[in-house]
């Protein structure tokens, strides 16, 4: 599932991995939405040399951008290779049947420098904060107590069950599963079947592991009122430093609207 | 099927969450009405990891695949859980893979989550609404409408909010016709999802019937 190195580089040094992890979170998700709301070509540069700024400070190598950012990344050029093609009335050049547009071409390069930017920002507090502290960190700052342990227990068992799901798919394919020749653009029944009953068979081997974990939760005092904590505490009082990483990019978050609203005019 | 980071308006994505906020306490103050809420956490948390990965299931169709959502199924089997167990599943997806997004979590989570609780209440009006119908017929209609109609809707959601919020000089005319053209496409997806959610919620009808208890 490729989740295997998602806390590979949180163990890191640098001034970012040694954020509050609650105002890194909120300071972070402010500046993405800021980011949202850029619609000014002019404001995508600073919004990507910001980005590129806090990428720099948190250390984490380019490659893990890189490799990050491949798979969004062709999601995202599929939805938006027709736009400079299509959108708008001034040409800017034409190749046969192919027509450049300039209002196609400037909704791409303000998607491409949205969606580059907020995904960078993604990495950085991914990639500099444990996923368990993370999760501290929201439920510190309100979220529901059922939201916060299902995220945790299914966090917990999610790698256990595609390793039970890659199991099932290789038993299937020694016993001769997706071995026959399909017919184009056909479904096969018979096959479905069977998809849909290996499905079913994971629903139940799951519900019947969760009745396991529940008894064994309840015997460590699960559902009497406490709490589970895992992972670094988020409560820790934030450093001078934190506060001011966090001042500096709020700043910037409510200069970039700004700096939008006054453009628009 | 998810909106990524970039391609909707902060607006966008503030109702989003918005509507995703009150979706999620409507759904957790129907969960905390249960007689044993903590009981049902376990069950839901593993059945919500199983679904995130019973995801990469993929249907062959030579030469390419289909991807399943399994958005109506989630709400079949899991019920008021259906709707936090899919704003999980994407918070997940949108740290491990990259797949969605942080900004766009609360719309995506709406656009997928509240045709699951849909799902829901069309699968338990069964009994009420289909007794003309014999067991286990009445299990596979009313399954296949929650898959079919999960998805459907789901799609529909999906579609105009791509295409009424990303190019801004596209006319009315060409928009209407691209969300047609588009929801057309979708209709084979979408039954394909319901038959799928038939010969699964008829499997589980006959060997695990307490999963479909919602």
């Amino acid at each position: 599932m490729g989740a295997a190195n998602l806390d590979t580089y949180v163990h890191r040094e640098s001034v970012i991995h040694r954020w509050s992890p609650r105002l890194k979170l909120v300071s972070l998700v402010a500046l993405m939405f800021a980011f949202a709301m850029v619609r000014q070509l002019t404001l995508v540069p600073w919004m990507l040399a910001l980005a590129a700024t806090l990428y720099g400070l948190s250390g984490l190598p380019v490659s893990f951008l890189r490799q990050r950012l491949s798979y969004p990344g062709l999601f995202i050029l599929s939805l938006v290779v027709v736009l400079p093609l299509t959108v708008g009335d001034t040409v800017l050049g034409q190749w046969g049947w192919l027509t450049l547009r300039q209002e196609g071409l400037q909704a791409t390069l303000l998607i491409v420098g949205r969606f580059l930017s907020i995904l960078t920002l993604g990495f950085i507090l991914l990639g500099t904060t444990p996923f368990l502290t993370l999760l501290n960190a929201m439920r510190s700052l309100g979220l529901p107590t059922i939201l916060a342990d299902m995220t945790l227990l299914s966090y917990r068992y999610l790698f256990e069950i595609a390793t039970m799901l890659a199991t099932m798919q290789q038993a299937m394919r020694l016993r001769g599963f997706g071995q026959r020749r399909q017919r184009w653009l056909r479904i096969n029944g018979q096959v479905m079947q069977q998809l849909a009953m290996l499905a079913g068979n994971l629903l139940i081997r799951s519900y019947e592991q969760s009745d396991r974990v529940y008894r064994a939760m309840r015997l460590r005092g699960y559902g009497y009122g406490g709490k589970i904590v895992v992972g670094q505490s988020a409560a820790a009082q934030p450093s001078t430093l934190s506060w001011m990483l966090a001042a500096a990019v709020l700043t910037a978050a409510v200069s970039l609207v700004i700096a939008e609203g006054l453009l628009r005019l | 099927m998810h909106i990524p980071d970039g391609i909707l308006p902060a607006q966008v994505c503030a109702a989003g969450y918005a509507i995703t906020g009150v979706a999620t306490w409507y759904s957790l103050r129907q969960i905390n009405r249960k007689p044993d809420p903590a009981a049902e956490i376990p069950k839901a948390s593993l059945l919500t990891a199983a679904f995130f990965v019973a995801s990469s299931i993929y249907i062959p169709v030579p030469p390419a695949s289909v991807h399943l959502i399994l958005n109506g199924l989630l709400g079949v089997v899991l019920g008021y859980f259906a709707f936090p167990a899919i704003l999980i599943g994407l918070f997940f997806q949108a740290l491990v893979i990259g797949h969605g997004g942080i900004t766009t979590l609360g719309i995506n989570a709406a656009m997928m989550g509240i045709p699951a609780l849909l799902a829901y209440h069309i699968f338990q009006s069964r009994n009420a609404v289909g007794k003309m119908l014999k067991e286990p017929t009445r299990t596979g209609v009313f399954s296949f409408l929650g898959g079919a109609l999960g998805l459907g809707i789901a799609a529909l959601i999906f579609l105009a909010l791509i295409i009424f919020n990303i190019p801004a000089e596209l006319n009315a005319g060409a928009e209407q016709a691209a969300v047609l053209t588009l929801s057309v496409g979708h209709i084979p997806l979408a039954i394909i999802e319901g038959i799928f959610t038939t010969m699964l919620v008829l499997f589980l009808r006959r060997v695990k019937p307490e999963l479909l208890e919602g």
